[in-house]
């Protein structure tokens, strides 16, 4: 199967091909990760938490036996009949994971993923920045992206798994990596994810995306080339694995998207291909003049408002901040 | 002890005599320390057009060591010289962003790290949070003079390339800028696109977002420090620094007058000072805050949107 689109601004139709053994590629991930024991380890920062926040530094194992980190918040207090609503934040390529207060402040209990690679999950997995995007990129199953990706769906795993968490109410939401990778998780956990929200989405439609930009982190693609051209081949063999576009096809619930008409990082076509390749219902909102914010400020409302009419928060503090924190590239 | 100076605007202009021999004081030890540069050719991303080295100096030691080895990314055009020069001040994250192709085709570029960021993080690994308040209860020992003596230390190393015209010369990034220009009076233009340290104290008690939400936790957990702390922030105030800078600085600040820090700092800066009039439209920012730096260093801007696709090394071309 191949995705084919061409939207506007229109500079280059978004084509990924489909490898033929792309659902034992993944299947064979999600088996290395059910193989290993997240043996999570939740430890209370008294240091950052507040009268109405608990702040929890989360160590967990992804694949390889890998422990990798996370910042877990929720409201003090008892959990509501039936549970919190859960939050899956993925913070961007160079970004760190955001202690999400802010969140809590709102009703939600927030996992917020360091997945390897980044600070606190850094020494045993350490491609840097730039780096990971092209770290072992001729090689799909040791490619280091798919380890990050997965990660990331145990990140959602282990949220999943806490007692006080609502597991029909919880939802990801993160913008440019953080964006595709919600798209990733969704895809993989079918049923279980109840709604995304997805800003600027990266890794979707790869390949044009290189040829799209001459930013990062998608330039560090080109960079390799430049040295590499004999390893195109391999390189557009192992995108279209890892490629959002060929997983959004599994992805059944809600979903946002938001994007910037000028956006130089992720490029704006290839946010209307994840639409087009989204089988489900999406609300799609796209921002002239905006570039990789993808409308924040503006969006704010919108993303808050789509998460809480489908997590449906409860007993949150009236004292809101607006999603300002521009988790992007 | 201090000595007055007259102003016109509501801020204090005042110059504090110890803060002057505070910063003259790491302005000694800096210039103590050998920068001691290691300059690492990177053949992936060099192109014709420019050379691309990862680099490491030396600044200040930190916690009694006599130095510490920082590091940065720098680009210098391939084509015959003098260039503009462009400094890229460490952002607050563990990570700095590359330098863009736009501005390695225009400019010698040396993007910094500070001091436990990735490529300076031995020994020293920053946390985050935990960064911004790291020892924050003197001036002497707080994380940011090491952090402001990295800057100076990359103005100096910048300053001194071959190559590099020393009356083109800007810096960019956040208010690190405006006490690195304050300190280093070397160059033309200062773009200061976004806060960190400007009445940092009273900014964070509007949010609970990080990093400023750390200033909120030692306000819970340690109150007792926070007049030690409220004098650390003093010495370190922007508004305390913007008199003395020499460079046309551009600050964005809302046009609606809401940021008023922002609207301060201006203030501070006098005639040196102009407003970019944030429209929170991000595409069209950049591009506004792109032309203004071009005009000042003399070089075309660019758009960081491109026009077109642009074909890859090693594909084949469509039959």
């Amino acid at each position: 199967m191949t995705v084919t689109a061409t939207q506007n601004p229109a500079r280059a139709s978004i084509t990924v091909d489909r490898p033929a053994d792309f659902d034992e590629y993944w299947q064979a991930g999600l088996d290395e990760l059910a193989a290993v024991d997240p043996a999570p380890l939740l430890t209370l920062r008294l240091d950052l938490s507040t009268p109405e926040i608990d702040v929890f530094d989360v160590r967990y194992s992804g694949t390889g036996n890998v422990r990798v980190a996370a910042w877990y918040t929720r409201p003090t207090g008892e959990a509501p009949t039936g549970g919190w609503p859960g939050l899956l934040l993925i913070p961007g390529y160079i970004s760190d994971p955001v202690v999400a207060k802010s969140w809590s402040l709102r009703g939600y209990a927030v996992l917020s993923v360091a997945a390897r690679g980044k600070l606190r999950a850094m020494d045993p997995v350490n491609p840097g920045y730039p780096g990971l995007l092209v770290d072992t990129i001729v090689d799909p199953y040791s490619y280091t992206y798919r380890a990050f990706y997965l990660d990331t769906v145990r990140g959602f795993d282990i949220l999943a798994a806490l007692p006080e968490i609502d597991p029909t109410r919880i939802g990801v939401h993160g913008s440019s990596q953080g964006g595709g990778l919600g798209v990733v998780v969704a895809a993989l956990r079918p049923g279980a994810v109840a709604c995304l929200s997805a800003g600027a989405p990266y890794m979707c439609g790869i390949m044009d995306s290189v040829r799209l930009t001459y930013t990062y982190p998608y330039q560090e693609i080109r960079e390799y080339l430049t040295v590499h051209p004999d390893h195109y081949a391999l390189v557009e063999r192992t995108a279209s694995y890892v490629d959002a576009l060929n997983l959004a096809a599994q992805v059944t619930c809600p979903t946002q998207v938001y994007i910037g008409l000028r956006d130089d990082v992720c490029p704006p076509e290839t946010g209307f291909a994840l639409v087009d390749a989204l089988p489900g219902e999406v609300e799609f909102h796209a921002y002239p003049g905006a570039g990789h914010d993808a409308g924040l400020p503006a969006v704010a409302n919108e993303i808050d408002r789509f998460l809480a009419e489908h997590l449906q928060p409860v007993g949150g503090s009236s004292r809101r901040e607006a999603d300002t924190s521009r988790s992007n590239a | 002890m201090s000595t007055s100076s007259s102003t016109s605007t509501s801020i204090d202009t005042t110059i504090d005599i110890s803060r002057e021999m505070f910063w003259q004081a790491l302005d000694a030890e800096l210039a103590g320390v050998p920068a001691a540069p290691e300059l690492l050719h990177d053949p992936f991303r060099s192109t014709e057009d420019y050379t691309f080295f990862t680099v490491r100096l030396s600044s200040i030691g930190r916690h009694g060591s006599g130095s510490y080895r920082i590091a940065g990314f720098l680009s210098i055009p391939t084509r015959q010289g003098p260039h503009p020069a462009l400094l890229e001040l460490p952002r607050h994250g563990s990570v700095n962003h590359t330098p863009h192709r736009n501005e390695r085709e225009r400019f010698v570029v040396f993007t910094v790290m500070h001091r436990g960021q990735r490529l300076a993080d031995s020994p020293y690994r920053a946390p985050y949070p935990g960064l911004l308040t790291e020892d924050i209860t003197s001036p002497d020992t707080w994380i940011y003079r090491g952090i402001l003596a990295d800057c100076l230390r990359a103005a100096e190393f910048l300053s001194g390339l071959d190559g590099v015209d020393p009356t083109r010369l800007a810096a960019v990034g956040d208010d690190l800028g405006v006490l690195t220009a304050a300190r280093r009076p070397i160059f033309a233009a200062l773009r200061v696109d976004s806060l960190l340290l400007t009445r940092l104290l009273a900014r964070s008690s509007a949010t609970v977002s990080y990093p400023l939400e750390e200033l909120n936790d030692l306000r819970r957990h340690a109150p007792a420090t926070l007049a030690e702390v409220e004098h650390t922030l003093d010495q370190f105030d922007p508004l305390a620094h913007a008199q003395t800078v020499t460079a046309r600085t551009l600050v964005s600040a809302s046009a609606d007058g809401t940021d008023t820090a922002a609207s301060e700092l201006l203030r501070a800066l006098g005639d040196t000072g102009e407003q970019f009039a944030v429209t929170h439209v991000d595409g069209l920012d950049a591009d506004g805050r792109d032309a203004w730096l071009a005009d000042a260093l003399g070089v075309e801007a660019r758009s960081r949107f491109l026009t077109a696709s642009v074909p890859l090394p090693g594909e084949r071309s469509p039959s």
